[in-house]
């Protein structure tokens, strides 16, 4: 397969990942807001959104930094996309995995975070700088049940590729991760709670405090960019965790199947518990998520 | 030649013949005074060469041709003239300096002066024990004439109780002499020797007597208040004479009379001596006056050599040179520091920062201070090494111990002092005048210490190639004297040196030994890049470039170093140049104290360490491997002593004050540069205990924990920081943290880890800390919270930062990640879950001090004050933009740097390699290929960044305040900015990580020292009769331990 052909497929991909990922919100948004007694935004929203903030003809901006904020942003959310293995066994959706493995993935989420954290950074508001402060803060701890999960399933299936982790998964639901490992599981899907940002670990964007924390200042296209962003990260993200911990996805329909429920899981739980502090929920996750991940070492070694 | 009888007969005829001269002929006394003592230095000079050169045998003279006990015996071999050479040149420049006192009180005391140096000589040359008696008598009178040469009270009554004791010691003198006749039937002291007096009880009481009064004339802790009181009160002229010259004649004499003894006599020697050598010491930590500190120090410093003599049995050939060297640096530096006190008439060693006024007397005292405490190139570096390894070699470990414990307590204060003199502000103290009498003394002991060091270096083990480590210093002294050139020459000079320096050391060693050149090129490469930055400054600034390229010699030293000592050489050059350098900065006086003291133990630890190494193995650096006898005791003493450099928890209290206060570009050579010699001594240390063979040693496992715990701590701390640079500083401790761990783990990948991390830490610290210093040299300040929207005014600071950050949060697709990428590897594959999952914690917390970093300074609100500051100077850029185009390469080609290392590690860990298709690395777990990534994301970001840009071109640039502020318009930046205590929540989750307890554990440490030193030094209540009562209890105590 040349490489135009593999390009060709990467952006097949990236579309449908895209129209999913605003489908995916979209669908959350209906569920919320069902749970609490609304009708909700119709189910077009998403897309009608982003054409208005592309279109939108007034534009500030606040330097080059802020510039490059929504940029390192969408690029961490494609990066993540590209070095992601989508569909176990297709020679035409395993995008560039083959650079890099777990790793690079989990440290590339950085990537995004920090350039919209600057770019937030320098659009001044304080409320910019508050939502970063907390949403750094969380994240510190939501990583260690997940570090501690990624490294059973690095001795349980011994490597750290993705692929292999998918592979050995395969022939039949008993073999998934979340029956074979179920405390990595458990430790990671914890920590998905607090990596999605719903309640009760929305304070980065705290709804009604800080209105929407770090994309304080960002409108019109820059805001675009961000909100595709979300739509392609939400989605990859969960196919990390269908990867990882459910067997992985053989075909488009597996995936998104498998995916909505990974990412109906943080919605599940956010309509039910309300907000966390900050200091409460960098705690939380230092205890239960902690202890599940510290025993899904202990039983490999 | 002269014969020696001379020294007294022509003495005492000058003596006599100046009581002839007329009423008003003082000064030409004093004159014919200072000649005869230049003809006593002239006789004994020549013995002395005769003895060193020629082949003369030693000489016994008997007056009036009589053989004892009839006649006076002296006798001259190579040890009088040595000493009497020494008493008679401190004599002579004593006299000098003392010239202007001696002539306003009189010819009477320039006769007592010269007549005080004769005595001292005979009590050097004579053999006979009687003999001996009364010139100690003749000593004493003579002290106390020389004792109210300065009319107080306090010297007057200090004179009175100097007399009390004397006497009391004179009268045990001479009843043991009296015993000892009866015993011997002899005033000989060889036939003393022969007699065996030790075989019946009443010889072995007088031979006691005699040997107990020769110890109280050295003034033993802690029988020793009369002489505090001595010290402290009479002319610091005087003193040194006391100090310097009297001890020496005592100390001669003691070790004639000691072979009188059997074994066990030479024991108890040693050991009155060691408890006065750590006792003085530990007293003189509370003390503030200057002469009665130098007191202090005097008697301790004695109490060693004390202690040396009675090591004699055991210390074999070396015991001369050891006695010697350590003996002169004493002699030296005592007599100078005395002279200088003197010469700045100070009552509280706070009130030395006046010498500063004077850069040359610092110098000066500096070298005193330096010699006294043992560091390269001063004589006594040499002397307590070979001691330390001769100790060590004939299995006394645990007297190394007690020694380098005495030498720490006596570094605690005389670091504080020279801290004091260095740093603390002088503007309101007196002027004070010079005068060339006071002055040439003590230039020329300061000068004869370098030259005695640089001699005693030739007789040291393991010294054949010390002209690689004297060239480097020769450069450096050069430079000194160049010291009044304006700053932009000297740098030039100081980076040629450097230049060359590493165009002849490192092009070999890539093919040699690639760990050595790795690091080589840390330090050196890195060196000029700093000191690039250096040209940002403006007139001489004087000091800094000897000390900058002292510490990388001491740096290219141990790259250099084949074996123990040469690398314990350059490791305490590296000491002592960054001491100076952290010092340097304007707050830093106490940080350089703290740094000084951790550095001082850690290297009295790697000191033990190697001396019992040396015992079973020899001096190679080689020796460290294979151990037989107690292997993790000395692993342990290394590893303890090199993680005082690498600020490892527990011992990194004085980095985050050294580091932050340092100058600008000082910071990123103590922080990018030096921390990695001990991450380098750990490398020796962890290659010695046998590399792979190794990795299931608990000391390796505690180790790992402990780097882990480091990191964890390191980095929560610097998230917490409101100062840019303590933020820098605090983030080194964390980093240095994950090379620990990394390099514990002892495995391929663990290693491979554990060099990516040093090499990117020296890259993007370096980065980060020379723009943070460029920035606060603008601004003015560290706070960042007064900073903030600086990207506006700095973009060129601003991107280094951004690069800066991304490679040490390892962000991909900077090199950053190749250490993150490595740790995942090694961790799973060496078992270590749970503290590789604290190393990765840490990690992430980095993201917080690096956002806080970034988003405080030039993000967010810019300031009022700062809207027209101009970017960082060229001379930062120019080093800062070299940096990142290292970390550039390193990123896009990892595979350049990490396959020659693997190749490097293939023999010491042959297991589970990285394996290398063209760029793609692999483990038995994972691949990465960094080449790839960074193209995958440099296309990708650039179309993004094509496209939004198509989208947003026509955006409006708003100005600063133009934000969605709820309708209103902030009006002051500083309430608009985010950045004050950022990471409050934070804090109150899990900010008791970072409760100070082990700063809170030290400072009681120091506080206990300090109130023990108060409370036991209450023995002294300056009562004349008590002093006679403790040399009496003394005495006793001495009989019934012995008896």
């Amino acid at each position: 397969m040349d490489i135009i052909n593999k390009l060709l497929f990467v952006l097949l991909g990236l579309f449908i990942i895209l129209n999913f990922g605003l489908f995916m919100g979209v669908s959350m948004r209906k569920i919320v807001a069902r749970v609490a007694r609304r009708n909700g935004v119709p189910f077009y929203q998403p897309w009608l959104d982003l054409i208005k903030l592309y279109g939108t003809r007034d534009q500030i901006s606040h330097g080059i930094m802020f510039y490059l904020g929504p940029v390192f942003r969408l690029s961490g959310g494609v990066g993540i996309f590209l070095f992601m293995p989508l569909i176990f066994g297709s020679q035409y959706f395993n995008n560039f995995s083959f650079a890099g493995d777990l790793v690079l993935i989990l440290y590339f989420q950085f990537f995004g975070m920090l350039g919209m954290a600057l770019g937030a950074g320098e659009g001044g508001h304080p409320y910019s700088a508050i939502g970063i402060s907390r949403g750094l803060s969380q994240f510190t701890t939501i990583e260690v049940p997940m570090t501690l999960a990624v490294i059973s399933l690095g001795i349980q299936y011994n490597t750290l590729s993705i692929s292999e982790i998918v592979a050995a998964q395969q022939g039949g639901f008993q073999n998934w991760t979340v029956f074979t490992n179920p405390f990595a599981t458990a430790a990671a899907m914890l920590s998905l709670l607090g990596a999605f940002g719903h309640s009760p670990f929305n304070l980065v964007k705290a709804p009604n405090e800080i209105p929407i924390g770090p994309p304080t200042e960002y409108h019109s296209t820059f805001l675009g960019v961000l909100q595709t962003n979300a739509a392609i990260l939400h989605v990859i993200e969960a196919v990390l965790f269908m990867n990882l911990f459910f067997g992985g996805a053989v075909n488009w329909f597996e995936l998104m199947l498998k995916s909505f429920l990974i990412y109906f899981w943080s919605v599940f739980v956010g309509v039910v518990f309300p907000r966390y502090r900050i200091e409460q929920s960098v705690q939380w996750f230092l205890k239960v998520p902690l202890l599940l991940g510290v025993i899904a070492i202990i039983i490999y070694m | 030649m002269i014969s020696p009888i001379h020294i007294i007969s022509i003495s005492l005829g000058v003596a006599f013949a100046i009581g002839f001269l007329g009423k008003n002929s003082n000064k030409l006394s004093a004159v014919i005074m200072l000649l005869t003592i230049g003809i006593l230095t002239f006789i004994s000079a020549q013995w002395a060469q005769a003895f060193y050169f020629g082949n003369q045998e030693t000489v016994q003279i008997f007056t009036a041709g009589y053989k004892p006990p009839f006649s006076i015996n002296l006798q001259i071999g190579v040890s009088e003239s040595i000493i009497i050479l020494l008493i008679n040149s401190i004599g002579l420049l004593g006299g000098i300096y003392l010239f202007d006192t001696l002539v306003k009180t009189g010819k009477n005391a320039v006769v007592v002066y010269l007549i005080f140096i004769m005595s001292l000589n005979q009590v050097v040359l004579t053999q006979d024990i009687f003999n001996l008696f009364v010139f100690l008598e003749i000593q004493s009178i003579a002290t106390a004439g020389l004792i109210v040469l300065e009319r107080n009270r306090n010297s007057i009554s200090s004179g009175f109780k100097y007399m009390i004791a004397t006497g009391i010691i004179s009268s045990l003198l001479l009843i043991g002499i009296v015993f000892g006749y009866y015993f011997t039937g002899s005033l000989n002291i060889a036939d003393f020797i022969q007699a065996n007096m030790m075989l019946s009880k009443g010889g072995a009481v007088a031979l006691f007597l005699i040997l107990a009064s020769l110890l109280l004339e050295l003034k033993p802790f802690p029988a020793n208040g009369w002489a505090l009181d001595v010290y402290e009160s009479i002319k610091p002229g005087t003193s040194a004479m006391l100090s310097a010259a009297s001890a020496s004649a005592v100390l001669f004499a003691l070790y004639k009379v000691l072979p009188a003894g059997n074994p066990q006599t030479f024991e108890i020697v040693l050991g009155f001596g060691l408890i006065t050598f750590v006792g003085s010491n530990l007293l003189g930590i509370k003390q503030t006056n200057p002469q009665r500190l130098l007191g202090y120090s005097s008697v301790g410093q004695i109490g060693l050599i004390v202690a040396i003599l009675g090591m004699k049995p055991f210390l074999g050939e070396k015991f001369t040179f050891i006695a010697i060297a350590i003996f002169i640096s004493h002699f030296l530096a005592k007599a100078g520091l005395f002279w200088l006190s003197g010469i700045i008439k100070a009552d509280n060693i706070r009130d030395w920062a006046n010498l500063r006024k004077k850069p040359f007397l610092l110098v000066l005292f500096g070298t005193f201070v330096f010699t006294l405490i043992g560091f390269p190139p001063f004589p006594s570096f040499f002397g307590k090494w070979e001691l330390i390894m001769q100790l060590s070699q004939s299995g006394y470990w645990y007297l190394v111990g007690v020694i380098l414990l005495g030498s720490f307590f006596e570094g605690i204060y005389l670091f504080k002092w020279l801290g004091y003199a260095i740093k603390l502000d002088n503007v309101n103290l007196p002027e004070f005048n010079i005068n060339w009498k006071k002055i040439i003394p003590v230039a020329i002991v300061g000068v004869l210490t370098y030259l005695a060091g640089y001699y005693s270096s030739f007789f040291t083990t393991g010294t054949e190639h010390f002209e690689k480590f004297f060239v480097p210093l020769f450069f450096i002294a050069i430079l000194y004297f160049l010291d009044f050139l304006p700053n932009f020459v000297k740098n030039i000079i100081a980076i040629a040196g450097m230049s060359y320096y590493g165009y002849i050391l490192l092009p070999g060693l890539y093919e040699t030994d690639l760990l050595r050149f790795i690091f080589g090129a840390i330090f050196i490469v890195g060196g000029v890049l700093t000191l690039i930055a250096g040209f940002t400054y403006k007139g001489q600034r004087k000091g800094f470039h000897p000390a900058a390229l002292m510490m990388f010699a001491g740096l290219g030293g141990i790259i250099q170093a084949s074996n123990m000592i040469e690398f314990f050489f350059s490791w305490e050059m590296m000491t002592l140049g960054s001491y100076i350098l952290i010092i340097r900065g304007k707050k830093s006086m106490p940080h350089g104290l703290s740094y000084m003291l951790f550095s001082l133990a850690g290297a009295y630890l790697i000191l033990a360490a190697f001396g019992f190494t040396f015992s079973q193995n020899g001096i190679s650096l080689e020796a460290l491997k294979g151990l037989a006898f107690a292997p993790n005791l000395i692993y342990g003493l290394l590893a303890v002593g090199f993680m005082t450099k690498t600020a490892s928890l527990g011992l990194h209290i004085w980095l985050p004050g050294a580091h932050a206060e340092a100058e600008s570009d000082v910071s990123p050579m103590v922080s990018a540069i030096l921390l990695k010699a001990g991450v380098f001594g750990l490398i020796i240390l962890f290659l010695s205990m046998g590399a792979e063979a190794a990795g299931q040693n608990s000391i390796l496992y505690l180790l790992g924990w402990l780097g882990a715990i480091t990191a964890l701590v390191g980095n929560t701390a610097a998230s917490f920081q409101e100062d840019a640079k303590k933020l820098l500083a605090y983030s080194s401790i964390g980093q240095l943290g994950y090379i620990l761990f990394a390099f514990s783990i002892m495995t391929h990948l663990g290693w491979l880890a554990g060099f990516t991390y040093s090499i990117n830490h020296f890259l993007f610290k370096a980065v980060l800390f020379l723009a943070i210093g460029a920035v606060v040299l603008r601004l003015k300040t560290h706070n960042m919270y007064e900073m903030g929207g600086l990207i506006k005014r700095m973009p060129f600071a601003f991107i280094a930062v951004l690069i800066g950050i991304i490679t040490l949060s390892g962000v991909p697709p900077l090199s950053g990640f190749a250490g993150k990428w490595l740790f995942y590897n090694a961790v799973i594959e060496k078992g270590w879950y749970f503290q590789g999952t604290i190393v990765f914690f840490a990690g992430t917390i980095a993201f917080l001090y690096s956002f806080r970093l970034i988003h405080s300074i030039f993000l967010g609100q810019l300031k009022d004050n700062h809207r027209t500051v101009k970017d960082i100077s060229i001379w930062f850029i120019i080093p800062i933009y070299t940096l990142i185009i290292g970390i550039m390469i390193f990123s896009a080609r990892p595979d350049l740097i990490l396959k020659p290392i693997g190749n490097f590690l293939m023999p010491y860990f042959p297991t589970d390699a990285l394996s290398w298709t063209d760029t793609m690395a692999k483990t038995r777990l994972g691949y990465w290929d960094g080449t790839w990534v960074m193209i995958i994301i440099g296309i990708m970001f650039s179309l993004i960044f094509a496209w939004l840009f198509i989208l947003s071109r026509k955006a409006t640039k708003v100005e600063q305040f133009n934000i969605a502020y709820s309708g209103e318009r902030p009006e002051r930046p500083e309430t608009t900015h985010m950045a004050h205590n950022i990471y409050a929540g934070f804090n109150k989750a899990v900010g008791f990580i970072v409760t100070p307890n082990i700063s809170k554990f030290w400072a009681s440490a120091s506080e206990n020292l300090d109130g023990a030193a108060g409370y036991f030094r209450r023995i002294y209540n300056g009562n004349g009769q008590t002093y006679a009562l403790h040399i009496i209890i003394y005495t006793l105590a001495m009989y019934l331990m012995i008896f």
